[in-house]
């Protein structure tokens, strides 16, 4: 559902900003992203769409600090990524990722898949096991919590996941084409599942998605073409769109 | 606070598949430990293999060793016979009953300054029925009876030149089955035994005790002895009577420890140096076996590490869970080892061929030496695969099919 008042930024500076960042594969023969400049408000949930190959992944890998960017510089939050001393402490306070797909430990319960994700943080112990059925409460899957993954279906998969995202209480939420594998009916339970993590808890969230409809459940949609933001109103930040009748209908 | 959410209750992918009903819960928090147990538990056949390998591996060197361990003890047993400070031997012979010292070296051990006194005696092997393939008999004085510690418990001691008298360690008369009377056959002769004695020590009481001249005679070895026992004069050192010994007679050695045997009995050093090449072979063996084993499990897992490196864990915490899960499988594998090893020396020691020579001895350095290969393996197979594991960029490793 969209809300013109969401898409205020919370606060001035953006949580998010990349500044002319490049990347470049293969000796530099693949150019998969020139000159990206993007902000993301406190908040916001922005879309990432284009064409396959376009570079989305490619950004959300160097947004995430999964990689590296040739040249450029990427800031979240606090963290200056070209100065990260430790890529996994930032991706494990401040980052929660979704994939397409859902990545469990098919040998794990849904409870012990969000548990994972806590194993060397800062979370005492004896809490862990509470919080990560609290957060699987919040998917709607808390009775499910036993549960393996091939005993879930694609969009209880996906959700168990998204719980997994949050298991460190992150600001930010990466998803990767996060309903690329599934049905309607799941892309619209985890579409309501980003707008309320949004709403709710102020998580910043940017997805990516080749999926216009999907991607007009956000905030406002960031069109990349051939590693490029294509001009869209403002380069870099794209006019608000409209949500479409997905979710909440 | 819980989110806001609209879902309705979804079913599991499948043929129409219905809703399952909730299962029991179990709160258990997820540990590492939990995490590598269900890592294991999740590749049975995979973790059985490694374990399987880790257990042959510890198999063959807890074996050996005890083997080693207990050949070493028999061999050795005799020099702890005589009850002397310590055992005059021929220098750098194969086999300590190889040893051979004749009267005229005997005589000089006998006139060493320090030395109260010195017990000459043969030993020799012999085959007396299946069960007793190596029967000890030695050879002695029976003037040198109290000396060398043998107390006649039974009957009385031999003659000095009598022929076709024999003394049984009370042992070999309970194993034999015989009595004071009795006849023994031995050396070709029925010997008459006319004692039983006790030397208060397992293998010689497990011996038969001739004249020293009928013994000699019997093998056609007459004025050598085997070992020389002796024991020190008060005031004197056992230490500096050795050194003016060995300085004077260079063809002979002494031995007042079993951890210098080897140097009259060259069958122990090889021995020893079997063992230990036996144990580097099986640690390489080993450590190849298990690493190629989980290296293909990585290939497997690229995925599974991917995820784990993206949402957090750092390298080392990677490398401790690919170890942990190979060491768990390392200790699994040397207990099964150390079974396996029992049941072989068990059989091995029942074996016709075998029977009265092999004595196992299950020491602690034992099970140590196989535990040791067994962790050994297991973190030099699994340095690679964690290291690689550590090292997979997540992107690649998370876009890997």
């Amino acid at each position: 559902m969209s809300d013109p008042t969401r898409r205020e930024p919370v606060a001035d500076r953006p949580k998010i900003e990349t500044h002319d960042v490049t990347k470049v594969y293969a000796d530099g023969r693949v150019h998969a992203l020139t000159g990206v400049d993007l902000q993301v408000m406190p908040g916001e949930f922005v879309a990432v769409t284009g064409p396959s190959g376009c570079g989305k992944s490619t950004l959300l890998g160097l947004l995430a600090a999964l990689d590296a960017p040739t040249s450029g510089t990427i800031r979240v939050g606090s963290y200056e990524l070209d100065r990260l001393h430790d890529a996994n402490q930032f991706r494990r306070q401040e980052v929660g990722l979704v994939f397409q797909f859902h990545n469990l430990l098919p040998r794990l319960s849904a409870l012990h898949n969000v548990e994972i994700a806590m194993l060397g943080s800062a979370r005492p112990h004896g809490d862990r096991t509470g919080f990560a059925m609290g957060l699987l409460d919040d998917v709607g899957l808390a009775h499910l919590a036993d549960r393996r993954p091939p005993q879930l279906s694609g969009g209880e998969r996906q959700r168990v996941a998204v719980a997994r995202a949050l298991a460190n209480e992150p600001s930010v939420l990466y998803a990767d084409e996060p309903t690329g594998s599934l049905d309607s009916r799941s892309t619209e339970v985890v579409l309501e599942l980003f707008q309320n993590l949004r709403s709710e808890r102020g998580v910043t969230i940017v997805m990516v998605t080749h999926d216009e409809a999907v991607a007009a459940t956000a905030d406002r949609t960031v069109h990349m073409v051939d590693g490029r933001i294509a001009p869209l109103g403002d380069a870099g930040i794209a006019s608000p769109v409209s949500a479409g009748p997905l979710i909440g209908a | 606070m819980a989110l806001t959410t609209t879902a309705p209750p979804e079913v599991p992918e499948g043929a129409g598949a219905p809703v399952v009903a909730p299962v029991e819960r179990r709160d258990r928090p997820l540990t590492m430990l939990s995490l590598v147990v269900a890592n294991i538990w999740a590749k049975k056949a995979r973790s059985t293999g490694i374990a399987f390998a880790v257990a042959l591996a510890v198999m063959t060197v807890v074996t050996l060793t005890v083997v080693s361990s207990g050949l070493e003890t028999a061999a050795s047993a005799v020099l702890t016979v005589g009850k002397a400070d310590f055992t005059v031997a021929q220098n750098g012979v194969s086999d300590l009953l190889y040893s051979n010292i004749d009267t005229g070296q005997l005589a000089r051990i006998g006139a060493t300054p320090g030395v109260k006194s010195s017990v000459g005696v043969l030993l020799e092997t012999e085959k007396i029925n299946a069960a007793n393939p190596l029967f000890i008999e030695i050879g002695i004085q029976p003037s040198d009876l109290t000396t060398f510690g043998v107390t006649v418990v039974a009957g009385r001691a031999y003659g000095a030149t009598a022929p076709n008298e024999v003394m049984l360690g009370w042992r070999a008369a309970q194993n034999l089955g015989l009595h004071v009377g009795d006849r023994f056959y031995a050396n070709g002769t029925s010997n008459k035994v006319v004692g039983i004695f006790s030397t208060g020590i397992s293998y010689g009481d497990s011996a038969a005790m001739f004249p020293l001249p009928a013994l000699q005679a019997y093998n056609r070895v007459p004025g050598s002895v085997s070992l020389v026992f002796v024991k020190i004069a008060p005031g004197h050192s056992s230490a500096s009577v050795q050194k003016t010994l060995t300085r004077d007679q260079p063809e002979l050695t002494t031995i007042s420890t079993l951890a210098q045997a080897g140097r009259a009995d060259r069958n122990l050093v090889f021995l020893k140096a079997a063992v230990t090449g036996s144990t580097i072979l099986a640690l390489v063996i080993g450590a190849i076996v298990v690493g190629n084993t989980m290296l293909l499990s990585l290939f497997e897992r690229t995925r599974e590490f991917g995820l784990l490196r993206a949402i957090g864990w750092g390298r080392r915490r990677v490398v401790w869970l690919v170890v942990s899960e190979s060491l768990s499988l390392a200790v699994v594998g040397s207990l099964l080892g150390v079974a396996f090893s029992f049941v072989v020396t068990t059989v091995l020691e029942a074996l016709p061929q075998l029977h009265g020579v092999l004595h196992s001895n299950f020491t602690t350095s034992a099970f140590g030496r196989g535990l040791a290969v067994g962790i050994g393996m297991a973190v030099l197979g699994s340095l690679y695969p964690s290291v690689r594991a550590a090292n997979l960029t997540p992107l690649k490793a998370l876009s890997n099919e």
